[in-house]
């Protein structure tokens, strides 16, 4: 069933042993609230519901899906930005949800995060140079004013921005800059994770390999682990080692990169993969794809069953609409799927 | 096939306090009966001011088409008093946006949206339009249409509303349907789904499509015609496979180098990536507007606009405008010839 490439790529993996995070059965549910003077809680979004992944030291791992899917809610609840509901995150050895919050804003110096929108995210009232050495004064790294405005302007340089503009606000700069802006920001404190979420999107087509080549040349340099969140798959192949594929708040399939394109096991990775336009005119004319029926469900009220259950075209009556939802199980090395029709038939 | 479209030497700018907007700087191009032409480009290239254009849908002030000619069927509608183009827009030529709620009215029903138009354009009774409005939508594959018609936009999903708005435009079976970026916002296999709508209803009705996308994979799909779009003008322009495989300007070549492929796995080399940024569009150069940033420039690049025709051995349809051979890197003999 797995092409010799897929088994390499697993095993390559699979050697490097060094986890930087772990995350098991995280779950982020946001309450639903009712009533006019008393709020009582009516429901809940499970926006993230049961999610398991480790992540190796040095490598770059996928978080793709469809918008609403929990992508950004793993990314946050994993940094602790949003308090769990339950489960556990683990970074470098250390459990983070129990953290005393002392000791859990120390540990942020090392996990930082990269945003969709570098405008939004990016003080408007703020200098370049403030808004990347504002890292360094909270955590009271460098005191030395001199050595301070020294260290900012070397990593606007890094980052591909002209230290001369240290003193603008970020409405003078381009998408394409103020993504970078908020790279430096990240940098600063010399984190060893990074979750970037949809760090791409937002960007033109042309400016979008000019970030990615940057945060390529940055993982070398420093040694960087990322969480890479995003809904491009095209652009998630080029980058990630390993990918996670979500729908509904869980993973649906988890493995290298390589085995997770060219052998999907999900229906749903391989809808989603299907789903991709391709910039060849000859390919697209031959290609076959799996058009998936309907929306997704809302994460309030996830479907009886698989969760997959209402848009897959290949649901086995019976087991697929009963059955609990189906667990991630391990097909081939490092290669996980959560269906019944991969596991048991 | 015959010729639906003629626009002609089309000029639009934005007179802002920041100065002049050059938006849209002499595109010219013939679209003929049930083409479908993708226009692609990057944002602020000038994609959607001049599909607003042809529309006469530009805020003015403060913009201004300055100048051309749009001939669609005997008639320059950049000429044609308002109530005249009032009966084209939306009966002759349709279009729709991004953001459905752009051309959605928030308060009414989806019927009574898509029967005003029928009444309006087609000068239907109420039942025969209500009618129809059902067949609409159960066209567009939106299930239990009598109901659904009842609802208001903010009932439907994105990728519904879309079908919704597709509904409305084909309504009066128009011969051309600008679509300005309709998948953009939505999810890949909601996009899929929508695509693949398109292409049945192309099919079904034989309309014209102008698909405005930055995404080049949407236009390989669907396109017969690309032509790319920067700084305003057409940099290069042809049949579909011709423009992908044997490309001719030096920005759609670096757009498709820079672009990684999901279905190739010798994927982890370092993208090639376009160096600098998007041109100020308050600048006006005398040359190539992609010269500041091209790879293949020459000194002329800088001073002069290369006209839009055929390169060596490219077939009369596929038109580029540079001065540079991108296959052997060496000035086009054009670029040698100085003029007095
Ligand atoms: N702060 C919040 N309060 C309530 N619901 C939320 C909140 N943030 C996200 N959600 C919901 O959780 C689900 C997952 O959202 P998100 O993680 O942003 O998805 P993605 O990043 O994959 O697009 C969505 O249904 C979203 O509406
Ligand atoms: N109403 C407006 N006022 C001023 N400038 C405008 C207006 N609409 C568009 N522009 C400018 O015109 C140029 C072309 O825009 P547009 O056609 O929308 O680009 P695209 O659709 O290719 O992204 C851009 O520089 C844009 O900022
Ligand atoms: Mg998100
Ligand atoms: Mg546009």
């Amino acid at each position: 069933m797995s092409s010799p490439a897929a088994a390499q790529a697993a095993s390559v993996t699979s050697n490097n042993h060094e986890v930087i995070l772990s995350v098991k059965d995280l779950k982020k549910h946001f309450p639903i609230n009712s009533g006019v003077i008393i709020q009582r809680q009516v429901g809940a979004v499970k926006a993230v519901d049961g999610v398991s992944f480790d992540v190796m030291k040095g490598e770059t791992l996928g978080l793709v899906g469809e918008s609403g899917c929990g992508k950004s809610t793993t990314g946050r609840t994993v940094l602790q930005l949003y308090k769990p509901t339950s489960g556990s995150v683990a970074f470098e050895g250390q459990e983070l949800t129990t953290m005393k919050p002392g000791d859990l804003r120390h540990m942020r110096r090392k996990m930082q995060m990269i945003f969709q929108d570098p405008f939004a995210s990016l003080n408007p009232r703020m200098s370049v140079g403030n808004i990347v050495s504002e890292p360094l004064k909270i955590h009271n790294i460098i005191q030395n004013k001199v050595e301070l405005q020294e260290y900012v302007e070397a990593l606007l340089q890094r980052v591909g921005l002209n230290p001369y503009y240290v003193n603008r606000y970020p409405h003078e700069f381009s998408g394409g800059q103020r993504q970078r802006i908020g790279i430096a920001r990240a940098l600063a404190l010399k984190p060893t994770f990074i979750v970037a979420d949809e760090p791409i999107s937002a960007l033109d087509v042309s400016i979008q390999a000019q970030v990615v080549n940057l945060l390529e040349d940055l993982q070398q340099e420093f040694n960087l682990t990322y969480l890479f969140i995003a809904h491009d798959l095209s652009m998630v192949r080029h980058i990630c080692d390993r990918v996670a594929v979500m729908y509904l708040g869980k993973i649906v399939e988890i493995g290298p990169t390589d085995a997770v394109y060219d052998n999907p096991l999900h229906p749903y990775t391989q809808a989603l993969l299907s789903a991709v336009p391709v910039p060849d005119p000859m390919i697209e004319k031959m290609r076959q794809r799996v058009i998936l029926k309907g929306d997704v469900p809302s994460p309030a009220h996830p479907p009886i069953g698989c969760n997959f259950n209402t848009r897959c075209p290949v649901a086995v009556p019976g087991i697929c609409f009963q059955e609990p939802d189906p667990p991630l199980i391990e097909i081939e090395p490092g290669h996980w799927a959560a269906c019944h029709r991969v596991t048991t038939f | 096939m015959g010729v639906l479209m003629e626009v002609k030497n089309l000029v639009t700018r934005f007179h802002t306090q920041e100065g002049t907007v050059y938006a849209v700087n002499d595109v010219s191009y013939v679209l003929n009966e049930g083409e479908t032409l993708g226009v692609v480009g990057e944002s602020g290239s000038g994609k959607s001011v001049h599909a607003l254009s042809i529309m006469r849908l530009i805020a003015m002030p403060p913009g201004k088409i300055e100048g051309g000619e749009v001939w669609f069927e005997g008639k320059d509608l950049l000429k044609l008093k308002s109530d005249e183009m009032r009966l084209i827009r939306g009966a002759e030529i349709a279009m729709i946006f991004q953001d459905p709620m752009t051309s959605l009215n928030p308060v009414l029903t989806i019927g009574t949206q898509i029967t005003e138009a029928l009444k309006l354009h087609m000068g239907m009774n109420d039942k025969d339009a209500d009618n129809r409005a059902a067949e609409l939508l159960t066209m567009v594959g939106i299930p239990d249409a009598k109901r659904r018609l009842k609802n208001y936009p903010h009932q439907f999903s994105g990728g519904m509303r879309q079908r919704v708005m597709i509904a409305m435009a084909l309504s009066c079976n128009p011969k051309l349907l600008i679509a300005d970026e309709p998948t953009t916002a939505l999810d890949v296999t909601i996009q899929a789904q929508i695509i693949e709508l398109i292409k049945r209803l192309r099919d079904q009705f034989g309309m014209a499509i102008v698909w405005i996308s930055h995404d080049l994979g949407v236009v390989a799909g669907l396109a017969d015609t690309v032509q790319v779009m920067y700084g305003g003008r057409i940099v290069e322009r042809g049949p579909a496979e011709e423009v992908f495989k044997d490309t001719r300007h030096p920005y759609t070549l670096g757009l498709l180098r820079s672009l990684p492929r999901h279905d190739a796995s010798t994927n982890r080399e370092r993208l090639v990536q376009i160096e600098g940024s998007p041109p100020d569009m308050r600048q006006l150069s005398p040359g190539c507007p992609f010269a500041p940033r091209c790879t293949y420039k020459i000194a002329r690049c800088e001073q002069e606009m290369p006209s839009l025709i055929p390169g060596p051995g490219s077939s009369a349809e596929h038109l580029k405008a540079c001065w540079v051979d991108v296959r052997t890197n060496q000035p086009l003999p054009e670029a040698e010839v100085v003029h007095v």
